[in-house]
């Protein structure tokens, strides 16, 4: 019970920091920003437990460089295939077998994913992620395995997490 | 030196535009809903990144270019999570059809 | 300055009016939330260039409209993906 008091505080701040950076330190949108940001703190509480994931936040800030990257590489792979007059996609899918046990850790892949070239994550079945590719001729799985690699120990699934 | 910034932040803009030209004829162009929603989740967050990041230094002070980013990762965590859910629907509607 | 932003602002609402067009022709449920969410998006960034081209309260504008476009978007997606499962169980609509 006091971890999730402690982790509930150092949202709340977080929540009310982001609150006076957007709205501004007025006294009545002070008032309104506590109530708003106690409210956010319940509801991230209740879905996403502090115990259950192993999110490494700074880890995770440290792979923005390589996000921003990929994505803008993904635009630019898309760019390319709609403006050609020859419209040159090959869509298929691929089942990716997301080597993490965790579900939050999972999930946060499948988000991230998103943003990567070519890949579109649609559903889970039981062989692992349902992934749309803009091109199947494309090395997908392989650089997905890479990602997921890469990210390992940001979304604590690097066996000691 | 303020020269320099308004040349950055109008290649970056119109490098935004760009991908929100893509991003459209994309939307347009592709044959089905799973691939126009790629060209809605990767170029048109970018065209919305690029934009924001060509804005930054044209921000009145700290707290106009903390809204910026604000809003820019706003915008790119819902349409990650946003395009999941959509992706369902599109298949769901391909493979039903 | 305040003029190329403004431009961009024109052509990047034409291009997001242009991809309404997608809102008309479907034909599926995930094709009309996918305009909706280019809506969002690229409503966003043009509040955003007339924000920064002198119009400061427009950003504030973009803020919210990026916030609920976000939020409209998921649920109709969720409620899209619901009617779905429940159309292939062949329970109809309720």
């Amino acid at each position: 019970m006091n971890g999730m008091w402690q982790v509930g505080v150092v949202r709340w701040v977080s929540l009310m920091l982001l609150w006076v950076a957007l709205i501004g330190t007025h006294s009545a949108a002070l008032l309104v920003g506590a109530i708003a940001a106690a409210l956010a703190t319940w509801v991230s509480l209740k879905l996403l437990p502090p115990d259950r994931s192993g999110l490494r936040l700074l880890a995770l800030m440290g792979l923005l460089p390589r996000f921003l990257w990929q994505s803008l590489k993904a635009g630019w792979d898309v760019a390319r295939r709609a403006l050609d007059p020859r419209l040159p996609i090959a869509p298929g899918f691929v089942t990716f077998t997301c080597p993490y046990r965790g579900v939050h850790a999972r999930d946060t892949f499948a988000a991230i994913s998103s943003l990567l070239p070519g890949t579109v994550p649609c559903g889970e079945s039981e062989d692992g992620l349902e992934i749309h590719c803009l091109d199947v001729g494309q090395p997908v799985v392989a650089q997905l395995t890479d990602e997921a690699q890469r990210m390992a120990h940001a979304l604590g699934e690097d066996g000691h997490g | 030196m303020s020269l320099l910034i308004d040349a950055w932040t109008v290649l970056a803009v119109f490098s935004g535009v760009f991908f929100f030209l893509a991003g459209t004829v994309g939307l347009l162009r592709f044959p089905d809903a799973l691939t126009r929603l790629h060209a809605l989740t990767k170029a048109d967050n970018l065209g919305l990144g690029l934009i924001v990041f060509g804005l930054l230094p044209q921000a009145v002070d700290v707290w106009m270019a903390l809204k910026l980013i604000v809003i820019w990762l706003l915008v790119l965590i819902a349409g990650a999570v946003v395009s999941q859910r959509v992706a369902r629907v599109a298949r769901a509607q391909e493979s039903g059809q | 300055m305040a003029d190329l932003l403004l431009w961009a602002a024109v052509i990047v609402l034409a291009l997001t009016a242009a991809g309404l067009l997608r809102l008309l022709r479907g034909p599926g449920a995930a094709d009309r939330i996918m305009a909706g969410q280019l809506f969002g998006t690229g409503g966003a960034a043009v509040l955003l260039l007339l924000g920064a081209g002198g119009a400061y309260a427009a950003i504030d504008v973009a803020l919210t409209l990026a916030l609920l476009s976000a939020f409209v978007s998921l649920t109709f997606a969720v409620y899209a993906g619901r009617a779905g499962t429940r159309q292939a169980l062949g329970r109809g609509e309720e």
